[in-house]
């Protein structure tokens, strides 16, 4: 393929979106840190590399973990050591009340509170609550024989188990689907100048506040009252605000990347009879077959971090105020770190290991979360549901199969599936 | 001098951090309940995996990785 990436502007280059692999597979032959001409962003594709900056949140700080090179200072990043100039601007940046913008030791106290929100003791309970949801999606369409599986199962699932984890009322659960569900929205309003923009989280808000306040008023015996009255690990109380920020990130953040997460597992089992025949036998590889689709299709490709001092990466100069953008869906492809890196196999013995949620403090909280929801559902699916197929009406025959992807360089993922399948008596 | 490993493993999100960093010393292993979590494999390590070690309860995300001094 004879493309001419030096010409690409990758944060501006909309059908790229479309297959990023081949650009990354570019920016990999220049070295796994490399410094693209367009913006100045190093672009880190090595594994290696990835883990030392996520490791290191002393020399990069996340405060434009979101914004990455659309952070918009009004003074210029220079000097030895600008983390003066970050804490007096931070907070005019876009999602700066979001715990993926926050560091250290802000970052500790607020991330701790959601490790106290996802605990394996909660997860089990809220899985039970998962196994009924899957069949009551799964009741909606199976005498259809087809189904368009983002719309009709991952969206609304993903929402509602984060809902339930969050203990909001299953009478509310029907308003928080219509409010909540990303329906197909026009792609040029999502990444046109990359997203800067706050999103509109103002139904989240007001929700939770509302929740939090009545809680912390009249205690109840339910989750939203644990949300309510748990506290930083130092015993203090945190604001209403910030809880509800915590459980609004934990919307934004787990919905729509785990929605993605199911689709193109669900890709995959269309698309591989023998892969979905070994599955329904041999349940146990679920887990691999789970980290493989993370590894291989990350849903959030990018994440990008500031560098607060002078400092070297894989032997590439990085001077204070550079943006580097991590691309843990390269990383995951390095071929130092993952034999046949673009092949799909349940056997790696390092099948753990990818950086799909990321490393160290940062490393996503939603992780289990996720886990969880994807081995249910494919349980649950592959139980009801005979030779799932893609539908040919819709993708194109085998060969020539017609996918589409979001307009974005952050998130990966199947806009639409339409699965075709017999249903299990 | 010498050290002991403690893991929460209330609190444990089998993020698996912890063996990248330190994996003389733990292993991320499933449950039979499907959910991965942390196992102290040397619950004692010798002085010279310390800086592994702490560099593990460092990069712990739900932080739940504990050095005791014996």
């Amino acid at each position: 393929v004879s493309t001419d990436f030096d010409a690409i502007d990758f944060f501006r280059a909309g059908p790229l979106y479309q297959n990023p692999y081949p650009y990354y597979e570019y920016l990999r032959g220049h070295g796994p840190v490399w410094r693209e001409p367009h913006h100045g962003v190093v672009m880190v594709t090595g594994y290696e590399e990835a883990v030392e900056v996520y490791h290191d949140t002393e020399r990069f700080s996340n405060c434009v973990a979101v914004a990455g090179p659309f952070a918009k200072w009004p003074v210029p990043l220079e000097g030895d050591d600008i983390s003066p100039i970050i804490e007096q601007y931070r907070d005019d940046l876009p999602f700066s009340d979001q715990l993926p913008t926050f560091d250290p030791p802000k970052h500790t106290a607020h991330r701790a509170l959601l490790g106290r929100l996802i605990t394996p003791k909660r997860l089990k309970e809220n899985e039970e609550f998962m196994w009924t949801l899957a069949d009551r999606h799964v009741d909606e369409f199976i005498d259809l024989g087809e189904c368009e599986f983002i719309r009709d199962y991952a969206g609304p699932f993903t929402l509602l188990v984060i809902a339930d984890l969050l203990g909001v009322p299953e009478s509310e659960h029907e308003t928080f689907r219509k409010e909540l569900q990303v329906e197909h929205r026009p792609k040029q309003s999502r990444a046109k100048d990359g997203p800067v923009a706050h999103k509109p989280l103002e139904f989240l808000y007001q929700r939770f506040t509302n929740y939090i306040e009545e809680r912390r008023r009249e205690p109840q015996d339910d989750v939203m009252t644990g949300l309510a009255t748990a506290t930083f690990p130092d015993g203090s109380l945190p604001e209403a605000h910030d809880i509800m920020l915590i459980a609004s990130n934990l919307f934004a953040a787990g919905q729509e990347t785990t929605a993605r997460l199911l689709g193109v597992m669900f890709q995959l089992i269309g698309e591989r009879p023998d892969l979905q025949q070994q599955l329904r036998h041999e349940r146990n590889r679920l887990p691999p077959f789970i980290e493989e689709c993370l590894r291989l299709e990350t849903p959030l490709q990018t994440t990008f971090r500031l560098a607060r001092r002078p400092t070297t990466l894989g032997g590439v100069e990085i001077p204070a105020g550079t943006t580097l953008m991590l691309i843990p869906a390269a990383a995951n492809r390095d071929p130092r770190k993952f034999d046949d890196p673009n092949e799909f196999r349940l056997d790696r013995p390092n099948w753990r290991q990818h950086l799909a949620f990321g490393s160290g403090v940062h490393a996503c909280a939603g992780a289990p979360l996720a886990r969880a929801e994807a081995r249910v559902s494919a349980e649950r699916l592959l139980d009801r549901m005979a030779d799932i197929k893609i539908s040919e009406e819709a993708h194109g025959p085998a060969g020539a199969r017609r996918y589409e992807y979001p307009a974005t360089y952050m998130l990966r993922g199947l806009e639409r599936l339409h699965l075709e399948f017999t249903r299990i008596a | 001098m010498s050290f002991r490993v403690v893991v929460d493993l209330e609190l444990c999100g089998g993020h698996g951090v912890c063996e990248g960093a330190a994996p003389e010393i733990f292993r991320v292993v499933d449950q039979m309940d499907g959910y991965a979590h942390v196992e102290v494999i040397l619950e004692r390590p010798p002085e010279e995996l310390r800086e592994q070690a702490e560099a593990a309860e460092r990069q712990c995300p739900n932080r739940v990785i504990r050095i005791v001094e014996d």
